[in-house]
């Protein structure tokens, strides 16, 4: 509790510290963190990896412009349209692609993100290939965008954060983990796979959906190659296999990497986006054939640090408390 | 007639993306992993013949082939023996594939920043022009090479795997990793030799669809989703199956272009993802 207060002042006092370049990193940090946070979701928890979620931020982001120019309103207050848009169609395309297990489902993820794509840039509708500016952005009061932008985004990492803690420690949470380690077993107890999966699907584009949408809220301009680039997925899968896939903790770390190497390489080594991305994808190969489950898991075991662990250990206290006791009703 | 005409470039285009597809399915049904890096690596191949066919003008671009394909042997037997081998044996199925796409970005960028991401494509001369006419029919006599190539590959794969010693040790290890060993079969070995396979197959794909159409470093991502269209669309079963696979998604993206010429793979992808909503089935098999 002193924590999470602690984080909110932060948050609500930084825009006043910052300037302005840096807390327009910090606002793309938060936000790429909360995409990390849900693409782990689906691969950390559900076991599902998916190589399309840019489709997700995508959909997001291009209801928001669409409703905010219809509707003629601050952008703002259309924000909501942006997860339940993406949640619809996460609901929608799950019944193809629920069929499919592993690697089918990761690229079928892949090529419906593409199908979209290439519908978006042929539709005059929604801008084609040259994409549309946001119709509203005279409606923004520009003193107060970029700390808003971040209050936005903060407040978004600190529910996300809270609320996937929150999941996890929940029975839905345990049913979820329950599948990814063993769906067989979890099934033999009654956990319904299908079902779990699916609404760890939806939240997942929703949330992408949700961050997709201020992410070029803040660009206030929106392109289809932008919109639908398969790096939004290689970013959310090196931060969270570099950080920790299937903990809470490792996006975190993740994004502390993937932001410091960025700055450190494209900034003081002057070095072009393509290495940089070199650099990351090599670092993020040597994690997964060092240690599987991310840097992290690693350092907790090291360190013996708890942050917001939602690991659980057997019953074995209980076990050795039953021996005893049978033991005597034998001997008795 | 302009449709029939269509068609049939369409099945030749096919069979080129039967020749992208083989590679990925050789190496999921041996080892069940999606190499995802395959569409880079056959990116790759096709700068290598670039840069081999500027380095001797003299010599057709086609025979370059040759060393090319000895090269991407030589680079999937390193892949394979350097990374993928680690976590090929993992508990987790989603290691090989996020370990794969990691190696496959690590590439792109690296061809981004040693070629540039400018537009190249491999200039075979009068070749490339060169067609036949058959009953007012005009067919590109490149396609028509490429299709009868593609068939005789699929053939002496085909025959490798059912009756030589090395088809028969694949096969066994495809089967059971961990009983071949007892013949003193070293299942990390064959899969050295079954990735450069793949990869010397995915060179002949990328040399020839690099002649066909232009590419750049970031065209692996579209190579791979094609050659995973063709395996899933074939079924995993056979590979004369890949190759129908890969006919019927060149039919769909030349008719695509025909009726909306900026279209690119589109129709492809909607083929694929169509079937995957009506035939789900043809998706599961297990066979090499």
């Amino acid at each position: 509790m002193a924590c999470a207060a602690v984080l909110i002042a932060v948050i609500a006092g930084a825009p006043f510290l910052l300037n302005e370049g840096i807390l327009r990193l910090a606002t793309e940090c938060l936000l790429l963190l909360t995409m990390a946070q849900m693409w782990n979701l689906l691969a950390g928890y559900a076991g599902l990896v998916s190589l399309g979620h840019q489709v997700f931020i995508a959909f997001g982001a291009y209801a928001l412009f669409l409703t905010s120019g219809w509707l003629e309103v601050t952008p703002i207050w259309v924000l909501p349209v942006a997860p339940l848009v993406a949640a619809a169609v996460a609901a929608i395309i799950a019944f193809p692609l629920f069929r499919l297990r592993d690697a089918y489902f990761s690229i079928a993820m892949w090529v419906f993100a593409e199908i979209i794509g290439a519908f978006t840039m042929k539709s005059q509708a929604v801008g084609g290939t040259s994409g549309v500016p946001l119709a509203t952005s005279k409606l923004i009061d520009f003193d107060w965008f970029e700390p808003t932008m971040f209050w936005l985004a903060g407040g978004l990492t600190l529910i996300t954060i809270a609320a996937l803690y929150k999941m996890m420690t929940s029975s839905f949470g345990l049913g979820l983990m329950s599948v990814r380690d063993n769906d067989l077993a979890a099934m033999s107890v009654g956990v319904d796979v299908r079902h779990n999966r699916f609404i760890a699907f939806v939240l997942s584009a929703a949330g992408c959906g949700l961050a997709g949408a201020l992410s070029f809220m803040g660009n206030l301009f929106i392109a289809p190659l932008a919109a639908f680039d398969v790096n939004w997925s290689v970013y959310m899968m090196f931060i969270v296999i570099i950080g920790g896939i299937g903990t809470l903790e490792g996006p975190i770390l993740g994004v502390i990497i993937f932001f410091g190497l960025r700055e450190l390489m494209t900034g003081p080594l002057g070095l072009s986006g393509g290495w940089y991305l070199v650099g990351l994808g090599i670092i993020a190969v040597v994690v997964m054939i060092v240690a599987p489950r991310g840097i992290w898991p690693v350092l907790r075991d090291r360190l013996g640090v708890r942050l917001l662990d939602v690991h659980r250990a057997a019953p074995r206290p209980a076990a050795a408390t039953m021996l005893p006791g049978a033991s005597e009703r034998v001997t008795g | 007639m302009i449709w029939v005409e269509t068609l049939i470039n369409g099945a030749l285009l096919g069979g080129l993306y039967g020749l992208l597809g083989i590679g990925l399915a050789l190496v999921f049904g041996v080892m069940r992993v999606v190499n995802i890096a395959h569409g880079e690596f056959m990116v790759l191949s096709a700068f290598c013949a670039v840069l081999l066919s500027n380095l001797f003008p003299q010599v057709s671009p086609l025979l370059m082939l040759i060393p090319v394909i000895a090269l991407s042997f030589a680079v999937g037997w390193l892949y394979q023996a350097a990374i993928v081998n680690r976590v090929v044996t993992s508990p987790d199925p989603l290691s090989p594939l996020l370990l794969t796409f990691g190696v496959s970005v690590i590439l792109r960028n690296v061809m981004v920043e040693i070629f540039g991401a400018d537009v190249r494509s491999l200039q075979v001369g009068e070749l490339s022009r060169a067609s036949l006419e058959i009953a007012g029919l005009n067919i590109g006599i490149m396609p028509l090479l490429t299709l009868v190539l593609a068939a005789l590959l699929f053939m002496a794969l085909q025959l490798v795997l059912r009756h030589t010693e090395f088809g028969r040790i694949v096969r066994a290890t495809a089967d059971r990793r961990d009983i071949v060993r007892l013949s003193g079969v070293k299942p990390d070995r064959v899969y050295n030799y079954v990735m450069g396979l793949s990869l010397a197959l995915g060179a002949i794909g990328g040399v020839l669809l690099a002649v066909r159409s232009s590419f750049t470093p970031f065209s692996g991502a579209e190579r791979l989703l094609i050659a995973f269209e063709v395996v899933v669309l074939g079924g995993l079963g056979s590979f004369w199956g890949a190759l129908l696979g890969g006919i019927a998604l060149g039919m769909a993206q030349l008719i695509g272009l025909k009726i909306d010429p900026n279209a690119g793979l589109l129709y492809a992808h909607l083929l694929f993802f169509i079937m995957l909503l009506i035939r789900p089935s043809g998706l599961v098999s297990s066979r090499v």
